[in-house]
């Protein structure tokens, strides 16, 4: 079986897999030989026995990759949730590959397993998918609209100075998640998209925003705040001009660079953490983002719980300041966030990390798929406007379902 | 030692590195005070965070507690506690500023930025100072240009100061500098 071969019957199979967007093409992880379910109680034993000083021959892949979800990250530093609906799925997962596949236009494999290739693991799947095209969004305009004015009050009050809403669409499907995320993929291959396939959930993103990417003492994030529908006429030139001019998308990204910078700062040497591109466009299928980049040096003592307690739950789907907006948030919300707003990536065995944030995500899980986006209210914020604006976060992913 | 209290804001620690160019700093929650390290410290910094001033009770017992006895700085927050405990009224404003990036006048009054006239800073605040506010020894020393809002307090008697702005801001021109003088007065 030749390697692309393999990687077809790979994804028609049942075979638990994680996909991830690489600067160029892709990677694929696969042969799991762990898997743990990560909590506030166990991290630490589970951070401390990914280290590993030996190095692994070819620079294969040594660590675990997986999820936060929103809830673990809140947990992690102090925050309770009061009760929600919520569904059963564990808070947070990590797998250990023992074969990774890098796809670009070449497809390299790498393994430990003597027989990864064999057929009898890689039997076809006997699931049955079914898409219903029609969804369930949890929140309406009008309850938004509510939730928007109670909110406009608590900004007037200062206690918060930006809150960011999620909202949720619904239907029962059971999904190919490997075929879907291809199809997204081809519509919109945002820098931090992934999948996780496990044997009963799946998970799909095609999230735009890295959360941070630590690599020894450096490390950087790169927090989005701003966005606009694309059309025909708008060339990414013209929307840089919008978001110059446009006082509400200025103050919402400001207020965002200042607040990573603090988190940044809690772990980073004094003096080295600097803004390194200041409100930039990125494209995307559906729109363009307001972008800024901004680096630091990591403390020389400094742990990795540490660097995670610092910068999850990201700030820029949470709104600011981060600890009385999460109260403020967790107290009104009535779903459970799940995976959405939680964080997606890599530890590896020498502690470098790469994680994003999970917006614009779908999970399905017993037979319920589930699409969350958010956006926040400031002040000079509309309520419809914002409504509207998580319709076009989510637009790529429902369109799918569409065909 | 420069000791700073943390009303839980998101911006903290922006105000710890901008301070550490001067002085060892040690941060602490505003529930989780560090008595001999507060003890130790040259300078008490009251760091900006959501609410009002009434919302943070041991905050203000410190402020009375030290006043006159120590060198005191309020950002934001901090700048609305030090007024509130100096009977200042705090009160919603018409136009809020949030991330805002503003011109401030500097008036006559102030001693440490006698050569300057304007500055460009960035702005977090839905409350401010309610007008007229009386005080012996305390004088409001900037303004917003326009709507002449009190932006900066100076007591030199007491050694008490403060900023409605946010020095550690990148949306602010030369904080290190605002500090600089607040450190050297």
């Amino acid at each position: 079986m030749n390697n692309k071969e393999y990687l077809i019957s790979l994804f028609e199979s049942d075979k638990p897999l994680i996909i991830y967007k690489a600067n160029q093409g892709y990677y694929i992880y696969t042969d799991f030989s762990d898997k743990k379910i990560v909590t506030k109680s166990n991290i630490n034993t589970f951070i401390k026995k990914i280290f590993s000083p030996r190095k692994l021959r070819n620079k294969f892949f040594d660590g675990y990759i997986g999820f936060f979800g929103y809830q673990t990250c809140c947990e992690l530093i102090g925050i309770k949730i009061p009760k929600q609906k919520n569904n059963s799925l564990s808070k947070s997962i990590f797998y250990k590959p023992q074969t990774v596949i890098k796809m670009n236009k070449k497809i390299f494999i790498k393994s430990l397993v003597p027989n990864f290739k064999s057929l009898k693991n890689l039997k076809k799947t006997h699931k049955k998918f079914y898409y219903e095209n029609k969804f369930n969004v949890n929140i309406s305009l009008n309850q938004y609209s509510t939730i928007f004015r109670k909110f406009t009050k608590k900004i007037k009050k200062g206690e918060t100075y930006q809150i960011k809403i999620c909202q949720k669409y619904r239907n029962k499907s059971k999904i190919d998640s490997v075929k879907y995320f291809w199809k997204l993929m081809e519509v919109n291959s945002s820098p931090e998209s992934f999948l996780i396939r496990d044997k009963n959930f799946s998970i799909v993103s095609c999230s735009p925003e890295t959360l941070f990417y630590k690599h020894k003492q450096k490390i950087f994030t790169k927090p989005i705040a701003g966005t606009l529908k694309k059309s025909s006429h708008l060339s990414k030139r013209k929307a840089k001009m919008f978001f110059k001019k446009n006082i509400k998308e200025n103050k919402e990204h400001n207020m965002i660079v200042d607040m990573e910078r603090n988190d940044l700062s809690k772990i980073c040497k004094s003096g080295t953490v600097k803004i390194s591109k200041l409100k930039y466009v990125e494209e995307y299928k559906d729109l363009y983002h307001y972008v800024s980049k901004i680096n630091g040096k990591l403390k020389e003592k400094i742990k990795t719980i540490d660097i995670i307690k610092a910068m999850m739950p990201g700030g820029s789907v949470i709104g600011c300041p981060k600890i009385n907006t999460l109260n403020l948030l967790n107290h009104l919300e009535k779903d459970s966030r799940n995976i959405f707003t939680g964080s997606f990536g890599y530890i590896k065995s020498n502690y470098d990390m790469r994680f994003n944030i999970i917006i614009r995500s779908l999970l399905n899980y017993k037979g319920i798929n589930e699409i969350s986006v958010a956006s926040g209210i400031i002040l000079g914020s509309k309520a419809k406007k914002e409504y509207e604006e998580n319709h076009i976060k989510a637009k790529s992913l429902l369109d799918i379902f569409k065909e | 030692m420069i000791y700073l209290i943390d009303h839980q804001d998101s911006f903290t620690y922006n105000l710890a590195h901008l301070l550490e160019n001067f002085d060892e700093v040690y941060v602490s929650n505003y529930f989780k005070i560090n008595n001999s390290n507060l003890k130790k410290s040259s300078m008490v910094v009251f760091s900006p965070g959501p609410g009002e001033p009434k919302n943070y009770p041991e905050s203000n017992i410190i402020y009375k507690q030290l006043k006159g006895k120590k060198k005191l700085l309020g950002i934001c927050l901090g700048f609305q506690l030090i007024l509130f405990n100096e009977n200042g009224i705090i009160t919603e404003q018409k136009n809020i500023y949030h991330g805002f990036q503003s011109k401030i006048n500097i008036s006559k009054d102030s001693l440490l930025f006698k050569h300057t006239k304007k500055l460009t800073v960035g702005r977090y605040h839905s409350l401010k100072l309610k007008e007229p506010f009386y005080s012996k020894e305390m004088n409001i020393t900037m303004r917003c240009a326009n709507t002449k809002v009190a932006m900066a307090i100076e007591d030199h008697k007491n050694k008490i100061f403060g900023f409605q702005f946010h020095p550690d801001s990148f949306l602010t021109n030369n904080g290190k500098q605002l500090i600089k003088k607040i450190i050297s007065a």
